[in-house]
């Protein structure tokens, strides 16, 4: 997957100065040509102008807020958004989200992290859940042309409902997504966020006929506050 | 007798002049051989009773009557108003004597019984108006209580001037509208003079108009502010006599205001003494932390700088695993210290998700997976784990602290048990370690901000995690403890939250 990300052009918003030589050189380790921009409005331009493959935007910019940045963005371009924000604010990842980022980093974050989601937001943008029919994640296949999910070979026999969601997840594995988003994707745009206890319920349901161990799952992870994220299926090191 | 009011005002003179008609057809009865010394004597009973209930002029109406019935009926020649002895007139004189005298008389103890009264109600009013003024807490409070209580009193307008912040005169408890008819600024200049005055000097009471009364509000030797009292125009000759009352009336509210302002003093210094001993506990406690894993980074960092070439490859790799370990730290002693600070802001806006034990306790670990070495984590959630509602970040940073501490005081190797169950309405989370436990004398203090106990010393630490725990666990309407471990061995800490009420099937109906 690395060559599949090489040489792809990454504009990075960001104010601070460390954080920006940081970000610099591990993107031009692992290969990405780096574009900077300190403020907002100089944001916007250069990705008018250079039409990067995917932006890092820092939320708390110096000239007003990045999610300000992020909707102004999203008025003309769907280009792959990943969010920088602070522990502290779950309102702000959720907001941000929900207005079209595509993932979020939570600072401070370990490297690794954050080229995983660089990774996985460019092959979404890049091929889009609908190329390939069947979905594999280590031992769990889910095969989206005949609505077959099978965990080490066997079939597991799921409700519809289930199955929606584990579509909706998987077909953006690796990538967060908001109660909100699986709401509307599953249930349909008349559900809103107070039903998040059937989704809670739902999860539960899954991950008992896919998890070894819930609190250490495997696939479904949960970010507390935000929602969910389909995981490879393999344990990381 | 305010019955006697309601009366029509000649009925008291009908029933003396009718009650001497009935004594004298009594006493005309020949059987009773009445004589004229007699007759006399009891002639004074109308008048005795119309002086006392009816006033002087039913008292002189009956002992006309008196005198008529008298004359015309006993005194020689009986059945004419000729009067042969003149000895009689005397006992005429003392029938209108006995009228006007026991009439006075009876007016003045009715006057005075009206006065006690009076009196007593004003008492009472007042005894109620310091009664309350003892519970005021605050100025705005206290000159309504005063305003209202002396309204029913006496029905007089109360104006408080008192000093604000800038040391003018602010005035409190009317609207301008209904202000004494002097121009405001000469009302002000007086308002000040008086209040200027010495304390218990009994001169300082100044009277601007006939209705109008400033009296200083003093306590301690302390000039407290101005009180001003207005009342009926009409009755403005009655200030003087009322001196003391205004005076009681005044010394009432400079107390209550003395106190308030005691109170308010006290309480800022209370204030004042508690951050200052935080922040000394703060500054001891978080320079050492921060310093611990600063050293450890700047240690680190410099020997792979200065001699990195000294090294093999495992040790670089050793320092820059220590680097991680000690900004991850700092990292985990940071969102500690803004979560207090967000607790205790009272900023923080609670969000109610629904969230699953299993999944805080899981995203927890994930963010100690580093810390936890290799010590074995048995989890007991249950199947289904309970489910809670709550603020999801909140509660995963009160179960990284119980959880973190588990680890921070156990030794590697050891075993880590974290149970959860519902139980009764309360979802109850355990956390079980096999470290160095809690003395009992220690067990409630150790959630205090800042304490550590002592058999805690050698580990790293601010105080800061268990206090931030029980301050969520309260915040979502739940409790926190600590006891001891299994069979003596390490400790357990308990956290019961109100579970999520409702149904764990949920939505069932979708499906199937």
């Amino acid at each position: 997957m690395t060559n599949k990300a090489g040489g792809a052009r990454i504009l990075l918003i960001e104010d601070e100065p460390q954080i920006r030589k940081l970000l610099r050189m591990t993107l031009q380790a692992h290969g990405y040509e780096v574009q900077e921009s300190v403020t907002g409005e100089d944001g916007l331009l250069q990705a008018a102008a250079g039409h990067p493959d995917l932006v890092l935007l820092d939320l708390g910019l110096p000239d007003g807020p990045g999610l300000d940045v992020l909707k102004r963005l999203r008025e003309w371009s769907p280009m792959p958004v990943i969010v920088l924000t602070a522990k502290d604010g779950e309102e702000d990842k959720i907001e941000a989200l929900d207005s079209g980022a595509d993932d979020y980093v939570t600072k401070p974050f370990g490297t690794g992290e954050l080229v995983a989601r660089i990774r996985v937001a460019l092959r979404h943008a890049a091929g889009g859940p609908a190329a390939e029919p069947v979905l594999r994640f280590g031992r769990l296949t889910v095969d989206l042309a005949q609505r077959i999910v099978e965990l080490s070979g066997e079939r597991v026999k799921l409700t519809p409902t289930e199955y929606d969601l584990l579509k909706a997840l998987a077909q953006h594995a690796g990538k967060v997504m908001t109660q909100k988003q699986l709401l509307r994707q599953v249930w349909g745009p008349g559900h809103v966020e107070s039903e998040g206890h059937y989704l809670r319920v739902y999860v539960g349901h899954l991950r008992k006929k896919l998890e070894d161990n819930a609190a250490d799952p495997l696939y479904i992870a949960t970010e507390p506050g935000i929602g969910y994220r389909f995981l490879t299926g393999e344990r990381e090191s | 007798m305010a019955e006697a009011a309601a009366q029509p005002g000649w009925l008291p003179y009908a029933a003396v002049v009718a009650g001497t008609a009935a004594l004298t057809a009594l006493m005309r009865v020949p059987e009773l051989g009445m004589d004229p010394v007699n007759a006399a004597l009891i002639y004074l009973f109308p008048i005795l009773i119309g002086a006392v209930y009816g006033g002087r002029g039913p008292a002189v109406a009956a002992a006309g009557a008196g005198i008529l019935a008298f004359d015309f009926f006993f005194v020689p020649p009986v059945l004419s108003f000729t009067v042969a002895d003149l000895r009689y007139l005397v006992s005429f004189a003392v029938y209108l004597a006995v009228a006007l005298l026991t009439s006075e008389l009876a007016g003045r103890l009715k006057r005075q019984v009206r006065q006690a009264v009076t009196q007593q109600r004003q008492t009472a009013i007042l005894y109620d108006i310091s009664r309350s003024m003892s519970d005021v807490a605050d100025v705005e409070s206290l000159v309504r209580t005063f305003r209202a209580g002396i309204g029913s009193l006496t029905g007089e307008e109360t104006v408080f001037y008192l000093p604000g912040k800038d040391g003018r005169l602010v005035r409190y408890g009317a609207d301008p509208a209904a202000a004494p008819d002097v121009e405001e600024e000469r009302m002000r200049r007086i308002v000040e003079s008086v209040a200027r005055q010495e304390a218990g000097d009994a001169g300082s009471i100044r009277i601007l108009d006939g209705a109008t009364l400033l009296l200083p509000l003093t306590a301690e030797e302390e000039s407290l502010g101005v009180l001003l009292l207005r009342g009926d125009p009409q009755q403005a000759g009655a200030w003087p006599a009322d001196r003391t009352r205004c005076e009681a009336m005044a010394g009432l509210a400079a107390g209550a205001l003395a106190r308030i302002r005691r109170g308010e003093e006290a309480r800022l210094a209370q204030v004042t003494a508690e951050s200052e001993r935080l922040r000394a506990a703060l500054l001891d406690s978080v320079s050492h932390e921060l310093r611990t894993p600063l050293a450890e980074m700047i240690g680190s960092s410099s020997a792979l700088l200065e001699s990195g070439a000294l090294f093999g490859e495992e040790e670089r790799r050793e320092l820059l695993v220590s680097i991680r370990g000690g900004a991850l730290r700092m990292n985990r002693l940071v969102a500690n210290l803004l979560g207090m600070v967000r607790l205790e802001s009272g900023l923080l806006r609670l969000r109610r998700d629904w969230v699953g034990t299993d999944e805080l306790v899981g995203a927890a670990l994930r963010q100690l997976k580093e810390a936890r070495g290799e010590r074995a984590v048995e989890l007991r959630l249950g199947d289904p784990a309970p489910l809670l509602r709550g603020d999801p970040v909140l509660l995963e940073q009160m179960l990284v602290n119980l959880i973190g501490n588990a680890v921070k005081y156990s030794p590697d190797g050891s075993r880590i048990v974290i149970a959860a169950e519902e139980r009764e309405g309360f979802v109850r989370i355990a956390v079980r370690d096999e470290g160095i436990g809690i003395p009992e004398a220690d067990r409630e203090r150790i959630f205090q901000k800042f304490y550590r106990s002592g058999n805690a010393a050698s580990v790293t630490g601010t105080g800061l995690g268990l206090s931030i725990a029980k301050a969520v666990a309260e915040l979502h309407g739940g409790s926190i403890a600590a006891g001891p471990g299994d069979g003596g061995i390490g400790a357990v800490m308990t956290v019961e939250l109100p579970a999520a009420a409702t149904d764990q099937t949920g939505g069932g109906e979708h499906d199937e």
